[in-house]
C-alpha cells in the first residue's frame, strides 16, 4: 500500500522528483562520462600498445647501431626484447604533400603491428603493410603498388597487407602536428629483408650516379657494375646509419637500463622512455587531461545535484508533514514511516544513477569511440568503454548519501508526538534582517523588501539557487574559456612564432656543409634541436638561426626576441632553475662535454622544455649539432626533394591539423555548455518552484488585494535576477579561478596562457541571464493559474 | 440604494466528470452603507457568494452587478483593478504578508488602491501603533487581524467582505475585534458583508441572508440590530 502512496506521491511532486532525477542524470552522467573517457583511453591505448609490443624504451644515436651493439643490448639482464629499428618519413613519389613513415623492425617481437586485412607478416616479404586509414583515405587496396623516395632512390613496392601499429597510434609526422591527417601522411612497414635490398639499390645508385660523372661510357654502367662495388662491410655500414635506434621491452628503470648501456656499448647513448615518445607521451597526456578535466567540472555538477537534493527533500519532508502525522496517528511505528519517506531518496537514487550510468556511457562514447571525437585522433582496432574503479563506490556512496538526505529530513518531522506531527509546518519567525538598520532600506519598494527578507528567510533556498547560477557560470566560463586559451595559443602559434610557408625537415645528423647550401638556397631562418641533459632532465637545446623572422623566439608578452650572443635563454617553464645572469651547466647525449653559459632572460616555447641559444654561440662553446629544419618563404612545390630532407610541411596544412584538435575541444565545450545550461535550467526552475509554492499563500493575498498578475510575475523574476546578479559576480572570477587551475594542471604538454575573449564572458552572462530569465518567466506564467480560494485557505 | 446586485447567479464546480452546483440561482439587492450577515451552514454557497463578491471568482451563470458595474465579464487584470479599488478583505486566517512589517503589510495597499488612505493612521485607529515594525508573527492572534481590518479599510474600498472574521480567536478577543470592525466600517461609511456561521453576529446585522444547498432561504431586514454589548456570546 505504502508503495503506492510512494508512487502516487511521487506524481503529486512531478516537478520537484523529474528534476531531482535529472539533476543526479547529469551529475552522474557528466561525472562518469569523464572519468570513463580517461580511463578508457588508458585501457584501451594501455591494450593495444601490449597487443603491438610498443617499445618501452628507445635508444638514440646519430650514428646509428651495429649489429653487434644490438647483441650487446639484448644481453643485457632484464631486457626481454630489443630490436634494432627503423622510422623514417619518406614523400611518395608522383604525390604532392604526400608521405609516409616508413618503419623496420629487425626483430619482429617489438614494436609490432596487427594486420587489419591481407598477409600476416613475413620477415622474407618483399611487401608492403600500410596503414589501413591511410589505404581507405588515398583509396588504396592491397595489391595496389606505391613508389617512396629514398634518400634519392626510388622505393617501389606492392601492399600486401593494411594495419593498425602501437607504434603510430597517434600519426603525427613530427611533434609539431597536432592531430593526424590520413590524407597526407601514414606508416608503412617493410621487412627487414627489403630494407636490405632497398638500402643495396641506393648504394647502387649511388655508385651509377659517380659512374655517370666519371668517363665510363654509359652502355657498360647497369646493375652488373654497379653490383660488384658493394660488399657486406659497405651494405653493414649503410644498414648501421640507417638503424639510428633501438627498440626495447624491459622493466628496468630509465637510470638501470642508461648505466647497463653504457657500460656495454661504452658510450653515452640517449635513452627515452615510452613515456617520452611522441604517441604514448600524447595517449598519456589525454588520459590526463581527461583526469583532470573529470576531478573538478563533473564533480562540481554531482555536488550542485546532491545540494540541491538536500534542499528539495527537505521541503518535501515538511510539506508531508501532516501525512506523516496521519501515518503515525493511524498506528504506524517510526521505523515504517522513515522507510516509506526514505526510500523517496534511494527510488531518486538509483533512477537517476542508472540513468547516469546510460548518459556517461553516451558522454564517453561520443568521446572515445571510432566515430567519436577522439576516432580522429586515436588509431586502435579496438575501442572498448572502461570505467574506473572508484566509480563504483562513488554511484554506491551517491544512493546512500540520497538515501541519507531523505531519512534525515523526514526523521526531523517525526520527533515528538503524533500530534505534533500532525501539526502543519509552521514556518520561522522572522526577524528583521541586518539591513533594516540603515536608513535606506525604509525608502526601498515593498516589492524590494519583501524580495530580500524572502531570501534571508529561506537562506538554504537561496544559496542552493545561487550555486546553481554559480555552477553553471563556472561551467560555461571554463568550457568556453578553454576553446579561447586553445584558439589564442594556436594564435601565437601561427602568427607570433610561425612566418613561413613552409618547413622542411631535414634527416637526422645531417651533413652542415649541405645543410647550409640548402640554406643558402631556400632562405629563411633555420634551428636545430637536440636533447641534453640540464641537471639530470631531458630538455631540448634549440639553436637558432633566425635573422628573417620566418621563425620567432618570443618572450613573455609574445614580442620577438632578438636573441643575444652572450649567453642562453631558458623558457618560462624552466624559470625556477635559473635566474638571469646566473650559470647553467648542461651536457648533450651522446657527449662527454659539458657546457656552462650564462642565462640571458626566458622565453615562451609553447611546445617542449627548451635552453635557447643562437648558432653564434653554440658556434663559440664547440657544441656539436646538425641543422634539424629550415623554415623557408618557398611554397612545397618550390623544394626539390634529396637526401637531405626528410620532410616538407606546409605551415597551412599544420595549422589544418591544429584545428582539427580544437574541433575536438569544441564538442567537449559543446557538451560542458549545454550540460551546464540544462542543469542552471533544471536547479533554477526546481528552486523557483519551491519558492512559488512556499510563497503561493503570500502571491494569493496579493492577488486578492488587487495586484496585477504582471506585478507579480515581476516580483518573481526580480528575485531569479538579483540571485543571477550575485551568481554572476562571483561565478566568472570562480570560472576563471577553476580554468587557470585546469589550464596549470594540463600545461605539462604545451605552455598555453589563459585567455578569455569577451565573447566568453558575453555567452557565458547572456546564457545564464537567458536561462535565470526562462526559469523566472515559466515560474511566473505559473502564478496566473493560482488559485486565491484554495490558496487562501487554512492558517499558515 | 443598492451597491450590489445579484441576478440569476449560479456558480458550477466541474471535477471530472462531477458536477457541483455551489450556488444555484442566486438574486438580491444590498444597499449601500449596510452591515449584512450571510448566514449557513458549511457548504452552503455562503464563501462561494462571497468570493463572486470579492471578484475573486466569476458565475458560471448570470450577473453581478457592483456600484453599477457588471463585474461578472471583467478580464483577471480588470477584476485586480476591481479588487484593488472597490473591495476590501478581512479574512479568518488574516493572510497578512509574514515578510513585510505591520506598517509595510497596511502600506502595501497604497500601492494599488487609487485613494488609499494612511497607514500610520488606520494602524493607529486599530491601536497597535506600537507594533509599527513588528512581523506579524510577533503578534497574537487578534493583534493580527486588527492590522488585516487596518490593511482592508486602508484601501478605502465601498466594500468591506470578511470571511469568518473571528472563526479563529477566542471568543472574548472576537468579540473586541468585531466591535471595532463594525466601528470604523460605520464610522468609514462602508457596507460591510460578513460571511459566518455564528448566529450571534448575525442578530447584529442589518440584513441577514440565510443560505442553504447554494440557494438563498430567506433574506431577513432587521429594523433594530443589536448592539455588540447586547448579544449574548
Amino acid at each position: 500500500m505504502l508503495t503506492r502512496k510512494l508512487l502516487r506521491t511521487a506524481w503529486s511532486y512531478k516537478a520537484q522528483f523529474i528534476s531531482m532525477i535529472i539533476m543526479i542524470t547529469l551529475g552522474m552522467g557528466m561525472f562518469l562520462g569523464f572519468n570513463m573517457e580517461w580511463k578508457t583511453i588508458e585501457v584501451d591505448t594501455g591494450s593495444f600498445f601490449e597487443q603491438t609490443s610498443y617499445a618501452d624504451y628507445r635508444l638514440y644515436s646519430e650514428k646509428g647501431f651495429t649489429s653487434d651493439d644490438i647483441k650487446k643490448i639484448s644481453s643485457i639482464k632484464g631486457v626481454r626484447a630489443a630490436t634494432r629499428y627503423l622510422s623514417v618519413n619518406l614523400d611518395l613519389k608522383g604525390e604532392k604533400n604526400k608521405s609516409l613513415a616508413l618503419d623496420v623492425s629487425e626483430n619482429y617481437k617489438v614494436s609490432t603491428f596487427t594486420v587489419i586485412d591481407g598477409a600476416a607478416y613475413d620477415e622474407s616479404s618483399d611487401g608492403f603493410w600500410l596503414s589501413d586509414k591511410f589505404a581507405e583515405k588515398n583509396k588504396l587496396a592491397i595489391g595496389d603498388s606505391l613508389s617512396l623516395e629514398f634518400q634519392g632512390t626510388e622505393i617501389s613496392v606492392k601492399i600486401v597487407g593494411l594495419i593498425k601499429a602501437g607504434e603510430h597510434m597517434i600519426c603525427v609526422a613530427d611533434k609539431n602536428q597536432m592531430m593526424p591527417d590520413y590524407s597526407t601522411f601514414g606508416y608503412a612497414y617493410i621487412s627487414p629483408k627489403k630494407l636490405k635490398a632497398v638500402l643495396r639499390d641506393k648504394i647502387q645508385n649511388d655508385f651509377k650516379k659517380e659512374l655517370e660523372k666519371s668517363r665510363v661510357p654509359a652502355e657498360f654502367i647497369d646493375e652488373n657494375l654497379t653490383g660488384l662495388f658493394v660488399t657486406d662491410d659497405m651494405l653493414s655500414e649503410v644498414e648501421t646509419k640507417a638503424f639510428a635506434q633501438i627498440n626495447i621491452l624491459s622493466d628496468l628503470s630509465k637510470k638501470s637500463l642508461e648505466k647497463a648501456v653504457k657500460k656495454k656499448l661504452g658510450r653515452t647513448i640517449m635513452v627515452t622512455s615510452k613515456d617520452d615518445h611522441v604517441v604514448c607521451k600524447e595517449a598519456n597526456g589525454e588520459a590526463e587531461e581527461g583526469k583532470t578535466m573529470g576531478s573538478v567540472l563533473p564533480v562540481l555538477f554531482l555536488a550542485i545535484a546532491i545540494l540541491t537534493m538536500v534542499t528539495t527533500m527537505h521541503r518535501i519532508a515538511t510539506k508531508e508533514k501532516t501525512q506523516i502525522g496521519t501515518l503515525k496517528a493511524l498506528g504506524f511505528k517510526n521505523r515504517r514511516i522513515l522507510r516509506h519517506y526514505t526510500s523517496y531518496g534511494l527510488f531518486i537514487g538509483v533512477v537517476g544513477t542508472a540513468l547516469g550510468v546510460a548518459l556517461g556511457y553516451a558522454v564517453c562514447k561520443a568521446i572515445m569511440s571510432e566515430d567519436g571525437m577522439m576516432g580522429t585522433y586515436f588509431d586502435m582496432p579496438d575501442w572498448g568503454v572502461a570505467i574506473p574503479a572508484f566509480c563504483y563506490p562513488v554511484m554506491a556512496a551517491t544512493i546512500a548519501l540520497l538515501t541519507l538526505i531523505s531519512y534525515l529530513s523526514v526523521r526531523q518531522q517525526l520527533k515528538g508526538t503524533a500530534a505534533d506531527a500532525l501539526r502543519p509546518y509552521s514556518p520561522k519567525k522572522m526577524r528583521k534582517i541586518f539591513l533594516e538598520r540603515f536608513r535606506f532600506w525604509d525608502k526601498m519598494r515593498f516589492g524590494t523588501k519583501w524580495n530580500i527578507r524572502d531570501l534571508s528567510r529561506h537562506k538554504s533556498r537561496s544559496a542552493m539557487t545561487l550555486f546553481g547560477i554559480v555552477g553553471c557560470m563556472v561551467l560555461m566560463v571554463g568550457g568556453l574559456g578553454m576553446r579561447d586559451t586553445m584558439a589564442g595559443f594556436l594564435n601565437l602559434l601561427d602568427h607570433d612564432i610561425s612566418n613561413y610557408t613552409t618547413k622542411v625537415n631535414l634527416v637526422d645528423d645531417a651533413d652542415m656543409k649541405k645543410s647550409k647550401e640548402l640554406y643558402r638556397e631556400l632562405g629563411g631562418d633555420w634551428e636545430s634541436l637536440a636533447g641534453i641533459s640540464l641537471d639530470g632532465d631531458t630538455v631540448t637545446l634549440d639553436i637558432v638561426h633566425n635573422p628573417s623572422g620566418l621563425f620567432n623566439v618570443i618572450d613573455e608578452d609574445n614580442n620577438r626576441i632578438e636573441l643575444k650572443n652572450e649567453g642562453v635563454y631558458l623558457c618560462l617553464r624552466l624559470s625556477d632553475r635559473a635566474k638571469p645572469g646566473d650559470e647553467i651547466k648542461f651536457s648533450p647525449y651522446g657527449s662527454k662535454k659539458t657546457y656552462s653559459a650564462k642565462v640571458l632572460g626566458y622565453n615562451r616555447s609553447v611546445m617542449t622544455e627548451s635552453v635557447t641559444i643562437t648558432d653564434t654561440l653554440a658556434d663559440k662553446l664547440g657544441i656539436e649539432y646538425s641543422v634539424s629544419s629550415i623554415y623557408t618563404d618557398k611554397k612545397i612545390a618550390e623544394i626539390k626533394s634529396n637526401d637531405l630532407i626528410s620532410g616538407k610541411q606546409d605551415k597551412a596544412q599544420l595549422m589544418e591539423s591544429f584545428n582539427s584538435f580544437v574541433e575536438i575541444m569544441d564538442g567537449m565545450v559543446i557538451i560542458l555548455v549545454i550540460a551546464a545550461a540544462v542543469l542552471g535550467i533544471v536547479v533554477l526552475y526546481n528552486l523557483g518552484i519551491m519558492s512559488y509554492v512556499e510563497r503561493s499563500r503570500e502571491l494569493a493575498t496579493l492577488k486578492v488585494l488587487g495586484f496585477r498578475n504582471r506585478t507579480i510575475g515581476r516580483l518573481l523574476i526580480s528575485q531569479n535576477i538579483w540571485l543571477t546578479f550575485i551568481g554572476v559576480a562571483i561565478g566568472l572570477p570562480a570560472g576563471v579561478g577553476v580554468l587557470q587551475w585546469l589550464i596549470t594542471a594540463l600545461a605539462g604538454e604545451y605552455e598555453m596562457r589563459l585567455m578569455l575573449g569577451v565573447l566568453t564572458y558575453l555567452v557565458s552572462v547572456v546564457l545564464t541571464f537567458g536561462v535565470s530569465l526562462l526559469v523566472g518567466l515559466m515560474v511566473a506564467r505559473k502564478n496566473k493559474k493560482i488559485d486565491m480560494v484554495e490558496a487562501l485557505k487554512g492558517a499558515e | 440604494m443598492s451597491i450590489v446586485k445579484f441576478e440569476n447567479v449560479t456558480r458550477i464546480y466541474k471535477s471530472g466528470e462531477h458536477e457541483l452546483k455551489a450556488l444555484d440561482d442566486v438574486s438580491f439587492n444590498l444597499d449601500e452603507g449596510k452591515f449584512v450577515v450571510i448566514l449557513g451552514p458549511s457548504g452552503a454557497g455562503k464563501s462561494t457568494l462571497l468570493n463572486m463578491l470579492g471578484g475573486l471568482d466569476s458565475p458560471t451563470e448570470g450577473t453581478i452587478t457592483v456600484n453599477g458595474r457588471d463585474i461578472s465579464t471583467l478580464s483577471d487584470n480588470e477584476l485586480a483593478d476591481y479588487r484593488a479599488a472597490t473591495v476590501g478583505f478581512v479574512f479568518q486566517f488574516y493572510n497578512l504578508i509574514p515578510t513585510l512589517t505591520v506598517y509595510e503589510n497596511v502600506e502595501l495597499v497604497s500601492q494599488i488602491a487609487p485613494d488609499a488612505l494612511d497607514a500610520k493612521q488606520m494602524i493607529a485607529e486599530v491601536g497597535l501603533s506600537d507594533h509599527l515594525h513588528n512581523f506579524p508573527s510577533e503578534l497574537s492572534g487578534g493583534e493580527q487581524q486588527r492590522i488585516s481590518i487596518a490593511r482592508a479599510l486602508a484601501k478605502n474600498p465601498k466594500i468591506l467582505l470578511c470571511d469568518e472574521p473571528t472563526g479563529a480567536l477566542d471568543s472574548e478577543t472576537g468579540v473586541r475585534v468585531l466591535k471595532l470592525l463594525l466601528g470604523m466600517a460605520r464610522n468609514y461609511g462602508k457596507t460591510i458583508v460578513i460571511v459566518t456561521h455564528n448566529q450571534s453576529i448575525a442578530k447584529m446585522a442589518d440584513t441577514v441572508i440565510r443560505v442553504k444547498n447554494g440557494k438563498i432561504r430567506e433574506i431577513i431586514n432587521q429594523d433594530r440590530p443589536l448592539g455588540v454589548e447586547e448579544v449574548e456570546w
